[in-house]
């Protein structure tokens, strides 16, 4: 029996060679075609890029290039975002009625565990990646990321980490993990009946590690970027916004990130070599929460700030004014960024951890309301009295500025103790960070994709396909997540596979439930439709010729990261038009020439609009 | 096969990387991904020893361990050809200019940063237990003159460091090259010495790894602290070695100086370390 699967798994590996060969000799896969002779006259005369990038999926492999890292983390992060996604309607068709009909509730706990984890590590913090990858470098005039090579390494650990983490779904004599995203001892230490003991637990814990030191190498990349790589005209003074987010969201990284993997580290210990880190008589499940969410609640951060910044830098071009109050956003970017590491206790306030404790937690934690509030009246300022355009990625901005008012005053409350004691652990709390997760960074994480998607493909994608995916997502989003609020208060309990119980209002439970399905399908659609509306506007959409889509030349906002795709359309067109020369990027240092041939004053526009 | 055409000679092959330091555009490498696919097996290593373990035997017992070899192996092959084209093969014609150097130290530094979060979470841990009641159970002798004179083996290693490179700084490079190899020598000499300690714990005082609650703190710590000074005795190694091919130079020094940062940190963690894992677990014990 083990010969014969060790066979099998030897003619996978075959195969799998065999399918990564065929694939390397597959010339057109968005292959580099260099410059034509005259183009690229600069090129020698750096004395480094005397080497064009290799074609096929070769240069995918090998690439060192951050637009290309940047599209890898996306690929990545919206494939991981439908298997996450896949694993969550699972769980939404089981609790379209009370009993465990669908599927049993060990694999409910193990997609449950399995869907925080994807969304958390494998899709939220690849996805910022992904756009801080692209742009990051152009927005502040650099020429790549500080360390490209370190780039690369980053996004390679992803893939393997990935697969570690759901190793129990499909390893033969594996069971998934089912202890939560949070992992909380006793239970993930191995204690107790069921597969906790297993190694799908460990594994999943090793994926972990290995993408926390990931998301570490990209932190410290970004932060070496932003302070050393700028170009000269670019300040601390004018600084963008997208930026300051990515460089404190970074440095919440270089320090939460680290002790996590030494948090997982020990826990791998006490599970495998009999250490005692976080039994009852060693440093105490407590510990574990203690360490966990001084990662934890810092990572909130980390998901958030980015796409906070996306906003930001969107809002503006569809109003047609400037972002209000540009320095205090700022601020309260650093202050949310600050705080983030003062509040982690406010998760564990029905532990039985010291009242003062909690009394200086929930302080903190309210606190941290003051700067997100001045990020929301800020936004909404913006706005007032400007030219509102409601493009997709403006319709996804302002739908998460409510969904971020919504989650945040939900989170208010969670704040205050006396409410938390009567609202822990059930569905309020549910709702309450998905009207972030889902609601902010996922509502971003489109917003940027449609804005940039002149960029990366030099098309437009189809705006009424555009506008059903926002519309679908958004009343999706009220559905599922209000209707969790409302569970939330009916006292349904967080991670149960059924709601089947002897006492309670099981009825409207039971409607609110069916609501939250509905909207969790709705949703789905919505992205069936984006999923379609991306892969087929990226090959066959109307090639732009335009090189300011959202006219932001007129309101005075046309920033950096669109100057450079003009000057590569200019490239493009004065090569023939080659097309994909045009999605490509051809030489850097051959469009600076032409820049200056073409009569662009790059200098006068800074980089903070 | 899709690679554009190499017209350069490299005895008919491709170079796997071409010097890119600082960022050249266009370029290409496999380093990364093959280091990411070393270390990337690492784990997966773990995972089948952790399996074959429990009782799986989906794999043989052997395939842990050997995947665990091969990786380090892989890894440290595409470390080496990073490495190589990147900093040591045109060290003196495309090396890190002043910009590049910058970027490098401050990379360090991050770096320290976030180990500064990898040694806090064990160092809370044993805080938790100190906080309760003390001793837990009867302490192995940690006060010992083997402890003292290994930290002033590293301490020591610090200055000879320091002034190694402040002898390549003044142009000498006979004293700068003397000096590295004694930081090795004492470098080496501390990792002997605890393997010593934990020998005699080991084996003499019959204080292991699963030996009640201190014994986490000390071993995890401790073994932590072991590696890091042996991943700098490892990057010292590289320095020296590059250092006798008659690398660097009173202008060219950026690994000195991050290899530095890191082995100062290194000792500075330690001194914490016997402060209040050593000392203070004896220290206000018996009382």
């Amino acid at each position: 029996m083990a010969n014969g699967q060790i066979a099998l798994t030897l003619l996978m590996g075959v195969l799998l060679v065999a399918v990564a060969a065929f694939l390397t000799r597959i010339e057109d896969w968005r292959s580099y075609t260099p410059l034509a002779g005259g183009g690229g006259g600069t090129a020698e005369e750096s004395g480094y890029a005397h080497e064009e990038k290799p074609g096929g999926l070769i240069r995918w492999l090998t690439t060192v290039d951050h637009k290309d890292i940047g599209m890898l983390y996306g690929t990545y992060a919206l494939a991981t975002f439908t298997i996450g996604g896949l694993m969550v309607m699972i769980m939404r068709a089981e609790l379209l009625d009370p009993a465990a009909t669908l599927i049993e509730s060990t694999t409910y706990n193990g997609l449950l565990t399995s869907h925080g984890i994807t969304m958390l590590f494998l899709f939220g913090t690849p996805i910022i990646a992904a756009f801080s990858n692209y742009f990051i470098p152009l927005i502040i005039g650099a020429d790549d990321m500080a360390f490209p090579r370190i780039n690369a390494i980053a996004f390679w650990l992803l893939p393997p980490g990935a697969l570690l983490i759901w190793a129990g779904f499909f390893v033969p004599g594996l069971a998934p993990a089912q202890v939560g995203w949070t992992m909380y001892a006793p239970l993930s230490v191995g204690v107790g009946a069921g597969t906790q003991s297993g190694a799908g637990v460990d594994l999943m814990l090793l994926g972990l590690h290995l993408t926390g030191v990931s998301a570490t190498m990209g932190a410290i990349n970004f932060i070496a970027t932003i302070f050393t790589e700028r170009a000269e005209d670019c300040t601390w003074a004018n600084l963008d916004i997208f930026s300051w987010t990515i460089l404190t969201q970074s440095g919440l990284i270089l320090f939460a990130f680290p002790l996590l993997g030494s948090a997982l580290v020990m826990l791998l210990l006490d599970r495998n070599f009999g250490t005692t880190f976080f039994a009852v008589e060693g440093g105490s499940p407590i510990l574990w929460q203690h360490l966990f969410w001084f990662f934890g609640h810092p990572e909130v951060y980390i998901l958030f700030l980015p796409p906070a910044g996306l906003i930001s830098l969107i809002l503006p071009k569809f109003s047609g004014r400037k972002l209000f109050g540009f320095k205090f956003v700022v601020y309260s970017t650093l202050a949310i960024g600050v705080l983030s590491f003062g509040v982690w206790a406010h998760h564990m306030f029905t532990t039985g951890i010291d009242p003062r404790i909690r009394g200086s937690f929930m302080a903190v934690s309210l606190a941290i309301a003051i700067p997100s509030a001045v990020k929301v009246f800020n936004w909404i300022t913006t706005m007032w009295n400007g030219r509102v355009r409601l493009t997709a990625p403006m319709l996804f901005s302002i739908g998460t500025i409510s969904n971020f008012i919504i989650g945040g005053i939900t989170g208010v409350f969670l704040a205050a103790i006396p409410v938390d004691l009567v609202l822990h652990d059930t569905y309020y709390v549910v709702g309450h960070f998905h009207y972030i997760v889902m609601g902010v960074l996922g509502f971003m994480t489109f917003a940027g994709l449609y804005y940039w998607f002149p960029i990366f493909t030099g098309r437009m994608y189809q705006r009424t396909l555009a506008k059903w995916h926002f519309w679908l997502t958004f009343v999706g989003t009220q559905l599922t997540f209000f209707a969790m609020l409302l569970l939330g208060y009916l006292g349904m309990p967080r991670r149960y596979a059924t709601y089947d119980f002897p006492i309670g209002p099981v009825d409207p439970v039971t409607a609110l439930h069916q609501v939250a399905t509905l909207g969790a399908f709705l949703i789905a659609i919505g992205f069936v439709i984006h999923v379609w509306n991306f892969v087929q506007s990226w090959s066959e959409g109307p090639i732009l010729e335009d090189e300011d889509p959202w006219n932001l030349k007129e309101i005075g906002q046309y920033t950096r990261e669109w100057e450079w795709h003009h000057r590569r359309m200019e490239t493009a067109i004065a090569d023939g038009g080659d097309e994909e020369v045009a999605t490509d990027g051809g030489k850097e240092s051959n469009e600076e020439e032409l820049t200056t041939d073409g009569g662009e004053n790059v200098s006068e526009t800074d980089c903070s609009d | 096969m899709g690679v554009a055409d190499d017209t350069e000679d490299h005895g008919g092959h491709h170079l796997p990387a071409v010097e890119d330091w600082p960022q050249g555009f266009g370029e290409a490498s496999w380093w990364p991904f093959v280091s990411a696919a070393g270390g990337a097996g690492i784990y997966v290593g773990a995972a089948l020893f952790i399996m074959t373990s429990g009782g799986s035997d989906l794999v043989p017992q052997i395939a842990g361990p050997a995947v665990i070899v091969g990786s380090i192996g892989l890894f440290l092959v595409g470390l080496y050809g990073w490495l190589y084209h990147a900093f040591v093969s045109a060290f003196w014609s495309g090396g890190t200019d002043e910009h590049g150097s910058r970027t490098l130290r401050f990379a360090m530094l991050l770096f320290l940063g976030t180990e500064v979060s990898t040694f806090g979470a064990g160092f809370i841990y044993y805080f938790f237990i100190r906080a309760g009641a003390w001793p837990p159970a009867e302490l192995p002798p940690l006060v010992s003159s083997l402890v003292l004179a290994n930290t002033a083996l590293l301490v020591l290693s610090s200055v000879t460091l320091h002034y190694a490179h402040v002898g390549l700084r003044k142009g000498n490079r006979g004293r700068f090259l003397g000096l590295l190899a004694a930081t090795l020598v004492l470098g080496a000499v501390f990792i002997g010495g605890q393997v010593f300690e934990y020998y005699e714990f080991i084996v003499h005082e019959g204080f292991t790894l699963t030996d009640g609650i201190f014994a986490s703190a000390f071993f995890g710590l401790t073994g932590l602290h072991g590696l890091h000074v042996t991943l700098g005795a490892v990057l010292l190694g590289i320095v020296f070695v590059r250092s006798l091919f008659g690398q660097y130079s009173a202008e060219r020094h950026t690994s000195v100086s991050t290899v530095s940062m890191y082995w100062h940190f290194v000792d500075v963690v330690w001194i914490f370390l016997v402060v209040v894992l050593y000392v203070g677990a004896v220290i206000g014990g018996a009382a």
